[in-house]
């Protein structure tokens, strides 16, 4: 049982992880590492503002959280809109943002150093009984959260006006602009709202296990994993995409031994891409251009 | 004047693993994060078959290159539906399950503990260990490399590869089996890495997981992209340029984790820079992935 408990915390984690990198992947169409390091700075922000300057709980998160999103907006702005407006190739972004990606991790290496942080200085609370398993109270609150910002995006996504610009964006850029949707600007939105996501989960996760500089491109590879198995486009396949990875990561502990953790969330991306790269609800990819 | 050589002989090292990969991300248009999971086989099979069985090196170096090709055909597997950014991260995949394989299967690997003691190379008879044989006999591997990659580039195999950078669906259209040379590709890429890695082991002696991770792979695929892909002397700049610019950071003084850290930095921002502002690079005619 504890198995299935810590699975699915670990997988409603990377299930907002997923969500966040879908709204930065879904607007820019390429696989963006510096998502990865807006993720870790998030962690080392709330850092800074709970353990060095002492802010209460949520004053701490709520800056966190802008921070984030100031910075997601920032590389947006002087990175990737001039490539974009340049056309630039999905591979030329990614190779961009992975260099970003080596700056801003080393900056973190230098500033606060490789060994792992802790966010909450209290000491280990006894955990709540759920199901006769073990969880923490940030454990739940993760899944809540997860729960509610899910629900929420889906309305979000379905019913208000961004939702249908993100969606036109994500389309084809070209119509939506040509159907007056202001392409440039949008995307800032949209970074702003995927990195302040990605900050929360970075907080949660980093509340509930501490922080070290790779934690980033640890989550974005579960989420992309998560991502992937799901299918972009699709809300619940991102949502259960997450689930299934982290509680197949804490079944195949429970058989072959928490070390090989991670190659099992690689074999189950590298199966999907070969076999169905779309996701389980995803619509075809696009073909190769003739 | 050691430190002179040693820092050619490393020069020569990451030649082998530029111009091995520039086969593929220059020549053949499908840029792999997997080249250093590549190299890390070769060190490893080689060290393990010398130190356990006693073989010497000439059959090190044998096994390294067999076993690095066969694996590829894993990889290039998924090249077969997935193109542009989709392979990329499939071969991110494939880096982190091996790169967990070299940590965590203890009793072949011996993990973060590293495999110690590796002999120096003895070839029929010629002892090598001072660093000047260490330098011919890796300045032979960087030029075999180069002779390799330049006579298939130039050749009828060649203009193929170029035909499916180009436009992939046309070459297949010109009947030509494109699946078939990406395999061959592949496969002649990852055995020049794979002998990358054997000398790399025999050279150092002591080999462990953290010099065959994801940072290597970017560290290399910087190398082709500054020097400049797809072209005669580009990978050879790179590799140059890459291994003794930040060696001038030495003779600053900083504390090693710093400088360690300092030279990521500046890695990371050269690849940015040149992506940027000089897309084919210091020596290159292709402007990559545009």
């Amino acid at each position: 049982m504890q198995f299935v408990v810590n699975g699915l915390v670990t997988g409603a984690a990377y299930a907002l992880v997923a969500l966040s990198f879908s709204v930065v992947f879904r607007v820019g169409r390429f696989f963006n590492f510096t998502h990865a390091a807006v993720f870790t700075w998030a962690g080392y922000f709330g850092y800074l503002c709970w353990t060095i300057l002492g802010l209460s709980l949520w004053a701490g998160a709520l800056l966190s959280v802008c921070l984030s999103a100031v910075l997601g907006v920032l590389l947006e702005l002087s990175v990737y809109m001039p490539l974009h407006r340049r056309r630039a190739s999905g591979v030329v972004l990614l190779l961009v943002s992975l260099g970003l990606y080596t700056i801003m991790q080393n900056t973190i290496s230098m500033l606060f150093g490789d060994e792992i942080k802790r966010l909450s200085g209290n000491t280990v609370a006894e955990g709540l009984s759920v199901w006769g398993a073990r969880a923490t109270r940030i454990q739940l609150a993760i899944v809540i959260i997860c729960v509610v910002v899910f629900v929420a995006f889906g309305i979000l996504l379905r019913l208000s006006p961004f939702g249908t610009r993100l969606r036109a964006v994500a389309d084809d850029p070209d119509l939506a602009a040509i159907q007056g949707v202001q392409v440039h600007r949008f995307r800032l939105a949209a970074s702003a709202l995927g990195s302040g996501l990605a900050a929360v989960v970075s907080l949660l996760m980093g509340l509930d296990v501490g922080i070290t500089p790779t934690v980033g491109l640890n989550a974005l590879m579960m989420g992309v994993v998560a991502v992937i198995a799901g299918g972009v486009d699709s809300t619940p396949g991102i949502f259960l995409g997450g689930i299934l990875l982290g509680l197949a990561q804490h079944l195949g502990v429970w058989k072959i031994g928490t070390q090989w953790q991670d190659a099992i969330a690689f074999a189950v991306l590298i199966l999907f891409l070969v076999l169905r790269p779309q996701g389980f609800f995803g619509k075809p990819l696009r073909k190769a251009a003739v | 004047m050691d430190y002179l050589i040693h820092i050619l002989v490393l020069v020569c090292i990451f030649a082998v693993l530029t111009v091995s990969l520039d086969l593929l991300a220059g020549h053949m248009g499908s840029l792999s994060i997997a080249h250093a999971a590549f190299y890390g086989l070769g060190a490893y099979t080689s060290a393990l078959i010398v130190t356990r069985i006693g073989a010497p090196f000439v059959i090190g170096v044998a096994a390294g290159t067999v076993v690095a090709a066969a694996i590829s055909f894993i990889v290039s597997l998924p090249s077969l539906r997935l193109h542009d950014d989709y392979f990329v991260i499939a071969t991110f995949g494939f880096q982190m399950i091996l790169v967990s394989i070299f940590n965590n299967w203890m009793h072949v690997t011996r993990g973060p503990l590293g495999i110690p003691g590796i002999p120096q190379p003895v070839i029929f008879g010629w002892h090598i260990s001072s660093h000047a044989d260490f330098l011919i006999l890796a300045f032979v591997f960087a030029a075999f490399a180069y002779f390799v990659v330049y006579r298939l580039t130039s050749s009828p195999f060649g203009r193929v590869l170029h035909a499916i950078r180009e436009d992939e669906v046309f070459a297949q259209a010109l009947g030509k089996n494109t699946l078939r040379f990406k395999v061959t590709a592949f496969a002649v890429s990852a055995a020049l890495a794979a002998m990358a890695g054997s000398l790399y082991a025999h050279y150092i002696t002591y080999i462990d997981p953290t010099s065959f991770t994801v940072m290597e792979s970017i560290l290399v695929i910087s190398m082709v992209i500054i020097g400049g892909a797809g072209s005669t002397w580009g990978p050879l700049v790179g590799a140059v340029v890459l291994v003794t610019l930040p060696e001038a950071l030495r003779f600053v003084g900083l504390p090693s984790n710093v400088a360690a850290n300092l030279r990521q930095i500046f890695y990371g921002a050269l690849l940015v820079v040149m992506m940027m502002f000089r897309p084919r690079g210091l020596a290159g005619r292709y402007s990559f992935g545009r």
